[in-house]
């Protein structure tokens, strides 16, 4: 009889995590008014959100006209700061990841190049952002130069590491065919790898970007700049109602970035010509809405 | 006198020691010279030029290109291969993989500028395959025999000293086979270039070699196929 190793496989690891966690938590009652105090905390703290912190500041005077007001806002300049600052560290990040994964990738190199490159790539990404901006910080003081350098160099590592795991994995017939011809390691890099990964490549960048935006309100909690310096106030305030707000304006532009993210790679699928995609493929898959 | 650039003794391969495919004790390819290698499928016809190109270590015995041993890669672009599955840029321009082979045959390897030869030569090689209107068409976009096509283009704008070409006149119809077939055989002659091509069918082989190795599928010995040299009459 065939043994159906999935069947058995799911059960055992449920079992030993629930095992595992009644190690971990000693009284589970406390799970009883989970539900109550979330609530509780809704109705009084949270709901609804407070949009006044996408009204134009006290101070300094803003000299922009309504409607455009708003660009005063804290909302508005802590947002766009976290932008720039995910943007800056991804352009840097990248130019510096790509190489550095090209290196460390084992179908184009021997092991004595792809060891070191390795290590760079993991010693980048060992520390979380929020880490690196910490240290950041201490060396470079508070505001968005930290935030950069940190991110920039977290960028280098996740990213680096989607990117050779990515080339590893691309087919080997190319490589041979550019092996055979004679070409340089760099020629084969800029003229094979990168455009045959093109998809790929420019999919992890836009990710590591829509990555950076929702670390960078992380990031600002530490005093490295953007958004989360005005969540982390209003958390000290206990001001829920407009760290709602924040959240919510940082999912939207979270979900911009994931649509440019599916129409980029629109470009580059097999398939060639396919039409744009419905921006609502964000939230519900795209074939939902093909009756073909 | 034409020398030999393709040089086999006593050569057995395959992938594994316990398996070999194919055995040869001795085969001399002079330059100029345009060679089929026929037989049935999985016979190890693709392994014989992926070895003779350096891809597949030999199990036993020798093979040398311009009197270099296997391992001593040679000179840059003097190689041309064309496998079955083609290794071009499915996402790059039919231009861009021409240049390829290009650079490979004309240029230095730390060159980054420009080059207008190397250009023109690329868009001649896509002109003779008949593919001067899919310039900037991505690979993707491109028929199964049009990527063959650009695949030859990009050999041809290399302009090696030996070609290896795997099945490189299939998925073709019968016009654009002349046309391919015509536009190889004059290019190989006139740069008195080696052409080494592995193809099953026999009379399609015949009509461009001027010799042929016909692999048994093991008749002779049943664990490993032999290699017959012909030559056809032309």
């Amino acid at each position: 009889m065939r043994i159906n190793w999935t069947l058995i496989t799911i059960p055992v690891l449920l079992a030993l995590s629930f095992w595992l966690m009644d190690g971990l938590v000693n009284d589970w009652g406390r799970l009883s008014g989970g539900g109550q105090n979330l609530i509780v905390f809704i109705n009084e703290s949270l709901w609804p959100p407070d949009w006044g912190v996408i009204e134009p500041q006290a101070y300094p005077v803003c000299t922009a006209y309504p409607p455009f007001d708003f660009t005063c806002s804290t909302a508005w300049i802590g947002m766009t700061e976290t932008i720039k600052i995910a943007f800056i560290s991804t352009v840097f990040g990248t130019l510096v990841s790509l190489p550095i994964s090209i290196l460390a990738s084992r179908n184009l190199n021997p092991i004595f190049i792809t060891f070191p490159s390795r290590f760079i790539l993991a010693a980048c990404r060992s520390l979380p952002s929020i880490i690196w901006a910490i240290f950041f910080v201490i060396l470079v003081g508070l505001g968005p130069l930290s935030g950069i350098l940190a991110m920039t160099i977290y960028t280098v590592g996740y990213l680096g590491k989607l990117q050779y795991e990515s080339i590893e994995g691309m087919s080997n017939i190319p490589l041979e065919s550019a092996d055979s011809m004679g070409l340089s390691k760099i020629e084969k890099a800029i003229g094979v790898v990168i455009p045959e990964q093109a998809n790929n490549l420019i999919s992890q960048t836009i990710f590591m970007f829509e990555y950076n935006v929702r670390h960078g309100t992380v990031i600002g909690i530490v005093g490295a700049g953007g958004i989360g310096y005005y969540i982390n106030l209003y958390l000290k305030f206990l001001q829920y109602d407009k760290v709602l707000a924040y959240l919510i304006i940082i999912f939207s532009v979270v979900i911009i970035i994931d649509f440019i993210s599916i129409y980029a790679r629109s470009f580059f699928n097999d398939e060639g010509d396919i039409n744009p995609p419905k921006w609502i493929s964000v939230l519900i898959p795209q074939w939902v809405f093909e009756s073909r | 006198m034409n020398s030999t650039v393709v040089d086999i003794n006593e050569l057995t391969i395959g992938y594994s020691k316990k398996n070999p495919l194919v055995e040869i004790p001795r085969l001399e390819i002079s330059s100029g010279e345009i060679i089929a290698i026929t037989g049935p499928s999985g016979v190890g016809k693709t392994t014989l030029i992926r070895t003779i190109s350096g891809l597949v270590r030999p199990l036993k015995g020798k093979v040398s290109l311009f009197g270099k041993p296997f391992g001593v890669r040679p000179k840059r672009g003097s190689l041309g291969y064309i496998p079955q599955r083609l290794g071009l840029v499915r996402h790059a321009s039919v231009l861009h993989n021409v240049k390829l082979g290009a650079r490979a045959g004309n240029s230095n390897p730390y060159s980054i500028f420009p080059n207008k030869e190397i250009r023109d030569l690329c868009l001649d090689s896509i002109r003779r395959m008949g593919l001067s209107e899919k310039i900037y068409e991505p690979i993707r976009r491109l028929s199964g025999g049009q990527q063959r096509r650009v695949a030859i283009a990009r050999t041809m704008a290399q302009s090696p000293k030996i070609i290896l070409a795997d099945e490189f006149l299939s998925e073709l119809d019968e016009k654009t086979l002349e046309m391919v077939k015509t536009e190889v055989v004059e290019f190989v002659r006139k740069e008195s270039s080696t052409l080494i091509v592995v193809e099953h069918d026999v009379s399609r082989a015949k009509s461009i070699a001027d010799r042929m190795l016909v692999i048994d599928d093991g008749r002779v010995n049943p664990f490993i196929s032999q290699i017959t040299a012909l030559e056809v009459k032309k």
